[in-house]
């Protein structure tokens, strides 16, 4: 796995986002001015209380939410008002959320080929053979007739993020994956997110897992009010932060 | 949910007697002190009649009436269902014009009464439209497959303007409601479905199609099917621009005969020999529904 990582051109950076405004009703300030990059390969954590705009960030960097102002460069897309780049990159981009968002009324099988087959216009076997090494791929291929309702939390997750991966996206994005999960069910899903980063998967992953952000992540980025309070290696981090509110922060939470 | 007694109060008693006690008053009163002749006799007749010529048994007035009231519902179904389903789609749209067209067409619907409409759009229906597409001359010059099956499907050549003209009213008004049931049931389906479809590059036509509507409409497939229901009995409206239906028939029969009770008690039979049964399925559906979630 070592391998893996370096064979991939560690220094092209895949995500720029520069100057990120973004405004809800309230008015409440969900992004202040934020900037992040994000190298090829590169598994990036953001951490921050509740409420610091983790989720929003993630939400901008595919469209789900629209900008105020500021840029989002993903692959060399630009996110910008055309509706081709958009669905460009959500192609390029895959999502996981803190609640799964199956489709409830399609099989497993359903879930995972749909975008496939509307998306990137494959045929319905050459989408379900991709179906099918996805679901070995994260330890349910014997559910792919079932409907989400027959499944657990963990294995929903699972299946989502199978889904996510079915277009072959170059980026996954996670929206705390496992928050909403029984404590016995969130090590399956953080195995599979774990054996995605070490193939060398982008990842920005917002979560609350210090261990797993520890062991997983490059680097990680701390949020705030909409701004990033400190950014550094994982290591360097979590021995050595620079700031008084991380620190602060890693206390309540370690 | 609470448990449904069925144990039996003497206070169930004391009510049941009252109520026996009042429906005898009434039938007391009725058969006493009404000024009524009662012939149920010549009823029958009017439903079916022997046709001598080709030694058959045939629908009559009343029956011809009810087949036509089935054809105006189940057209009249499909047209509103396809009208209705445009216009949830415009009353959900992102774009403030389509959103403005629908609930114009919504609230005026909704907010005339549909007897109002029914004169309203007959006489520019049938005085402007109808001629336009030159609906009865089309129908005298149909070919001999058509001219044995119009009459089925939908109306005799002769009436085929007029039903049209009806159809399209009653289609139009109940639209408003279905309309209002399924964007009902399109916004029923919350933000992290629409998010899940935008997030795999669905386009927006797209997840509607795949993830919003087959949800949506499974979720109100039962107050859906009510509505069909009301249509039956809404249908009866259109009596009042002479078509041949149930009720029409119904008044003209009452008219010939004076057996005014006895017509009208027939036709509500008919009538509720029609809803019931859908009603009855209707609640099957709900609770087949109910369970499965």
């Amino acid at each position: 796995m070592e391998l893996n990582k370096q064979s991939i051109n560690r220094d092209e950076v895949i995500i720029v986002a520069e100057h990120l405004v973004k405004t809800f009703p309230g008015p409440v300030l969900a992004l202040d001015d934020f900037s992040i990059r994000v190298k090829r390969g590169e598994v990036l954590v953001v951490i921050g209380p509740s409420g610091s705009g983790k989720s929003t960030l993630l939400r901008c960097l595919n469209g789900l939410e629209a900008i105020d102002s500021g840029t989002i460069v993903i692959d060399a897309i630009p996110l910008d008002h055309h509706e081709s780049n958009r669905l460009a990159i959500r192609r390029e981009v895959g999502m996981v959320f803190q609640s799964f968002n199956l489709f409830p009324h399609l099989s497993v099988l359903e879930n995972i080929n749909l975008a496939q087959c509307l998306v990137r216009k494959k045929s319905k076997p050459e989408a379900t053979r991709t179906t099918r090494e996805l679901l070995a791929k994260v330890g349910l291929g014997e559910k792919i007739d079932s409907y989400p309702d027959e499944l657990s939390g963990g294995q929903q997750q699972r299946v989502a993020i199978a889904r996510a991966l079915a277009l072959r996206p170059k980026v996954m994005l996670f929206d705390e994956a496992t928050s909403a999960l029984d404590p016995e069910m969130i090590g399956e899903v953080l195995e599979v997110m774990r054996t995605l980063a070490e193939e060398g998967m982008t990842m920005v992953v917002v979560t609350h897992e210090m261990g797993f952000a520890r062991e997983v992540s490059d680097r990680v980025v701390l949020m705030e009010a909409g701004r990033l309070v400190e950014e550094g290696a994982t290591e360097q981090f979590f021995l050595q932060p620079v700031q008084e509110r991380t620190r602060e922060f890693l206390r309540q939470i370690l | 949910m609470l448990s449904r007694h069925r144990s039996f109060h003497w206070l169930d008693a004391v009510l049941l007697a009252l109520l026996f006690g009042a429906a005898g008053f009434v039938a007391y009163r009725i058969t006493v002190h009404l000024n009524y002749t009662w012939n149920w006799s010549v009823l029958p007749q009017f439903l079916f009649r022997y046709d001598r010529e080709t030694d058959r048994w045939v629908a009559n007035y009343l029956i011809q009436g009810l087949l036509t009231t089935v054809r105006l519902t189940l057209w009249g179904s499909v047209l509103a269902l396809i009208l209705g389903l445009c216009m949830a789609l415009a009353r959900t749209s992102r774009s403030l014009y389509w959103r403005l067209v629908a609930r114009t067409y919504i609230e005026l619907m909704r907010n005339l009464p549909p007897l109002v409409i029914v004169f309203l759009f007959y006489f520019f229906l049938a005085d402007q439209l109808m001629p336009l597409l030159h609906l009865d001359t089309l129908a005298t010059r149909v070919s001999p497959f058509w001219k044995q099956w119009l009459p089925l499907v939908l109306a005799p050549p002769e009436q085929l303007s007029a039903f049209c003209s009806a159809l399209l009213t009653l289609a139009v008004f109940e639209s408003a409601y279905v309309a209002e049931i399924l964007r009902a049931g399109i916004e029923s389906i919350g933000r992290p479905q629409r998010d899940a479809a935008t997030a795999l590059g669905l386009t927006h036509s797209q997840s509607l199609r795949h993830i919003i509507l087959p949800q949506a409409v499974r979720r109100v497939l039962p107050p859906l099917a009510g509505q069909g229901i009301s249509l039956i009995k809404d249908s009866a409206i259109v009596s009042v621009i002479s078509i041949q239906e149930l009720t029409y028939q119904g008044t003209q029969l009452m008219a010939s005969t004076y057996l005014t009770i006895e017509v009208w008690l027939t036709i509500a039979a008919l009538y509720f020999l029609l809803t019931f049964p859908c009603s009855l399925a209707v609640d099957r559906l709900d609770r087949r529904l109910n369970r499965k979630r």
